[in-house]
This record gives C-alpha cells, sequence and structure tokens, in this order.
C-alpha cells in the first residue's frame, strides 16, 4: 500500500558531532529531505542543552567527542521522562558489531553508517521523524477521545440518584439507602434509579445493558428516555416490566439485551413486590425470630427473559414481607463474577454470607464493609461495571 | 474461549470450551462463517465443556440464533452445565432458543 510522504518541513533536527566536516555534509544531506531547520553542537554536554533550548524532533549524534560523548548524552537523555520518546540516531562504522550494541544500550534508536551514505542517511531519519509524527497524533487522538469519555462518563453519573436525593427519598420512606456505581472502561451499561409513587410506595430499578464501554452507555440514555414514557404508579412490575421489554425490543440492535429488577416497596403494608429479567439474585433480609441472632437472609428468585430479545416476554410478580429492620440489597453481576490474581470470583451463592459478614462488621452501613471486601479480592480496572444498592428499612 | 467443529453430516456441531466473555466478540465472526459455509440443516452449538459465560457471551448466544434463523436452520445449545447452565436459566433463554439440558 503506497502512503503519501509525511512533509518532513517543519521538523527539527539537532546534529551533534565535533568534526565540522561530519556537521556541515550530514545538514547538507538532510536539508536535501526538506529539513531547514537544523541547530549543531560540538559535544554531548552543547548537546544537551541545545535540546532543551531548541525542542528537537530527532537528534544525530555522533559517538567520540571531547567533554561528553555520545554514548553518555544519549543515556543522559532517556533518564529525563521527557526525552523518552525522542529519536536519536548515532552514527557509527557500520562493521562494528560491539560498538552498535553499546550504541543501543545507551538508549539508540537507530544508526546511519560512517562514512555517511546521503540515501541510506535520509530513509533513517525520514523512517524515525514519521514514526514520531504518528505517535505525537496518536496520542493527540487517545487525548481527545479520554476527555470526551469522561465528559460523557458525567452525564451518565448524571443520571443516577445523587447522594442528597438519596438522604431525601430515605427520611421520606424511612430508610437506610446506600448506593456505590463504577463503570469498568470509562462508560458501563449499568443504571439504577429510585421513584416515590406516593401513598407510602417507592420504585426501585436496576438495569444492565449486556457488554460495557460505549455501546452499553448509548443503551443506558436510551433507557432513561423510556422510563419517562411509562408511568409506574397503576400498573404491577411485572407488567411495568413487559412494557419497557417492547421499548426496548424496538431500539435495541441484536445480540444486545438488558438484565433488570424492578420491585416496589410499600410500606403501609410492609411488602415488597418485583418483577424481574435474569438480574442477579436480590439478597432479601428479614428480621429474624427472637431465638435466632441474625437476620434471616435469602437470594430471591430472578429468572426472567432478559429485556430487548422477544416482543412477546412475559414476567412475573413476586411478593415478599419487607417490615422494619429488613433490607433488600440489589447488585450488578461484576460484584460475583469479577475476581482477582489469586482469588477467584465470590459467585452467586456465597452472597448471603457474604452480606452477613458486612452487617457483622457495620450493622447500620454495611455497603462499606462490602465494598471493602470485594476490593480487596478483585483485580483492577474492574472487568464489568459494578452498581450495589443497599436499600434497609429503620427498625 | 476455543472450540473445535464436527459436521456429522446431519449437523455442524462447534464445541466450545474455556470463557465465553466480552473479549471474545471478535471470534463471533468465525463462528458465523461456518454458519454460513454448512449445508446441513441443524446447527449444535455444545457448551458442555464451557466454564463460565457472561452477559456479552449470552448476547453471543442470540446473534447465532438470529444467523441461524435466517437461513432457516435450526439451532440447538445442548448440554450446558455448572455456572453456563445457571447463567442460561437465570437469564430464560430457552424460552427463544432451543436448549438441551
Amino acid at each position: 500500500m503506497a502512503v503519501p510522504a509525511l512533509s518532513l518541513s517543519d521538523c527539527r533536527v539537532l546534529i551533534v558531532d565535533d568534526n565540522e566536516f561530519n556537521r556541515k555534509s550530514l545538514a547538507l544531506v538532510i536539508r536535501r529531505a526538506g529539513i531547514t531547520d537544523i541547530a549543531f553542537a560540538e559535544n554531548g554536554r552543547e548537546g544537551l542543552a541545545a535540546v532543551d533550548r531548541f525542542r528537537p524532533d530527532l537528534i544525530l549524534l555522533d559517538v567520540d567527542m571531547p567533554v561528553m560523548n555520545g554514548l553518555e548524552m544519549c543515556q543522559a537523555l532517556r533518564r529525563n521522562a521527557t526525552h523518552e520518546q525522542l529519536p536519536v540516531l548515532f552514527q557509527t562504522a557500520l562493521d562494528s558489531d560491539e560498538e552498535q550494541v553499546r550504541c543501543f544500550e545507551a538508549g539508540g534508536s537507530d544508526f546511519i553508517s560512517k562514512p555517511i551514505k546521503p540515501g541510506e542517511c535520509v530513509a533513517r531519519v525520514r523512517h524515525q521523524l514519521e514514526k514520531r509524527k504518528l505517535f505525537n497524533d496518536l496520542a493527540t487522538f487517545r487525548e481527545r477521545v479520554q476527555r470526551e469519555l469522561s465528559h460523557a462518563r458525567a452525564m451518565q453519573t448524571s443520571l443516577l440518584p445523587e447522594d442528597r436525593r438519596l438522604a431525601e427519598v430515605a427520611d421520606r420512606y424511612g430508610l437506610t439507602l446506600d448506593a456505590h456505581f463504577e463503570t469498568s472502561s470509562e462508560l458501563g451499561g449499568d443504571f439504577w434509579g429510585l421513584y416515590p409513587l406516593g401513598d407510602g410506595r417507592l420504585g426501585l430499578l436496576m438495569v444492565d445493558f449486556a457488554g460495557h464501554g460505549i455501546t452499553a452507555a448509548i443503551n443506558t440514555f436510551r433507557l432513561h428516555t423510556l422510563i419517562d414514557r411509562f408511568p409506574m404508579q397503576h400498573m404491577t412490575p411485572s407488567q411495568w416490566l413487559a412494557q419497557l421489554n417492547v421499548a426496548l425490543n424496538d431500539v435495541l440492535p441484536r445480540g444486545q439485551f438488558a438484565t433488570a429488577f424492578f420491585g416496589i416497596l410499600d410500606i403501609a403494608v410492609d411488602t415488597l413486590t418485583f418483577a424481574a429479567a435474569g438480574s442477579p439474585n436480590p439478597v432479601l433480609g428479614t428480621p429474624a425470630a427472637i431465638k435466632e441472632n441474625g437476620p434471616d437472609i435469602r437470594l430471591l428468585d430472578s429468572a426472567g427473559l432478559v429485556l430487548g430479545v422477544s416482543r412477546r416476554a412475559q414476567y412475573v410478580d413476586q411478593s415478599h414481607r419487607l417490615p422494619r429492620g429488613g433490607f433488600l440489597f440489589l447488585y450488578s453481576d461484576a460484584l460475583i463474577e469479577c475476581g482477582g490474581d489469586e482469588i477467584g470470583p465470590l459467585g452467586q451463592d456465597a452472597v448471603p454470607d457474604f452480606v452477613r459478614d458486612a452487617l457483622a462488621r457495620d450493622r447500620q452501613h454495611p455497603l462499606r464493609p462490602m465494598m471493602d471486601s470485594f476490593y480487596a479480592r478483585t483485580r483492577l480496572p474492574l472487568r464489568d461495571d459494578l452498581t450495589a444498592v443497599w436499600v434497609a428499612r429503620r427498625a | 474461549m476455543d472450540f473445535k467443529t464436527i459436521n456429522t453430516g446431519d449437523a455442524a456441531e462447534v464445541w466450545l470450551t474455556g470463557r465465553l466473555e466480552f473479549t471474545d466478540h471478535d471470534r463471533l465472526s468465525d463462528i458465523i462463517a461456518l454458519v454460513e459455509q454448512s449445508a446441513a440443516r441443524r446447527f449444535v452449538l455444545d457448551l458442555s465443556g464451557l466454564e463460565f459465560i457472561d452477559s456479552a457471551g449470552l448476547g453471543m448466544l442470540l446473534v447465532l440464533q438470529d444467523e441461524t434463523e435466517s437461513r432457516n436452520i435450526k439451532m440447538i445449545v445442548r448440554g450446558p452445565a455448572g455456572d453456563v447452565r445457571r447463567s442460561i436459566e437465570l437469564a430464560r433463554l430457552s424460552e427463544v432458543i432451543t436448549v438441551e439440558f
């Protein structure tokens, strides 16, 4: 594939050589390649000063020089992180294998042979400068993408309930509400929300789009728009989920889907009613009978066809007692699927004990010890998004 | 994830091993290519040797279901065990895919 040659007219080259004839002939050769911005130094020490002053894109460096030789100068350059990527071309006698090894060890990028052959010299200089340009372009591009991703991340986080809102809802319903949210690769496919429905009823939604990254994040924005379109007040959780499923089925490309939990907590009758679409099993805790010690903790069945796969999907409502002192713990699959180097992932079955241990460490706010022990055992960065929500009714 | 293929004449069979997850997305096109080349009317995806599947892996099963359906090929997911079976059951994929446990 033919790639048009990049123009080198804006490149700066520093020539370091104690021999005036060599400096002049090298300059002549690279001028012919279109490089006009050239500076000179006569030894390594002068060379280092010139690098700071002139900021070259490439250095042509002689080895044997008085005061400071080329190897020493190159080593000094490489010790400075700013110049780690700066191409350094040593001029050496091609037949000296030993000297070439020493040049590489000193941090040289390549060689040009002495005596100078103009064709080879220009080709090697051009190769290094083009590589540097492409590298810089890529670095600039990457920086831009990073910047845009973090903007998008802020937008996504703004879809989730803020701390102030959590506190408001918690006080209104007599709850303890704690939440944790972390995306895997800047953007994620997790979403959760709280919806006061009046008459002591509170809607709780958690959705996890398959995969992560930009595609999954776009789906959470889609979801946010859809939620506003479907009022929750006069519907059972299963009806609402079925409606959301049809809407997602229309917008999601094939192979993309979401798992979901949607529940309504009714504090007037101490009941949680929910429908689920393949979310990880939620944990329900109820205060134990008098003679037992801790609360009764168990996993709820959350099987259900994932959202966005079939228009015909049906969901089932389940009701459970959730009296004062009881709790509900919701989480995304990262909690049970992400492991560390030495220790495997937690796994679904271990979650009740995981919750029990955390309650023993902090009865009021067990989410913090849960996250502490999760992060202690898990390799970072996370491979998937993690959301965890603790909803407890105050005793 | 790794896979091997067996052609039984009656069916094209793909046996998956290891972990089917987000990072395997590029391999999916290799399996789709197999479906495209096959003359068999049945496509069996054997998961008995698969150890783990994540949500992206489940999505790949749905894509394969779509690909086979559009070519009038019957897809059968066979033998998921352990955590893989659990994930498939939790997501109730058997409502849209033929799964032989």
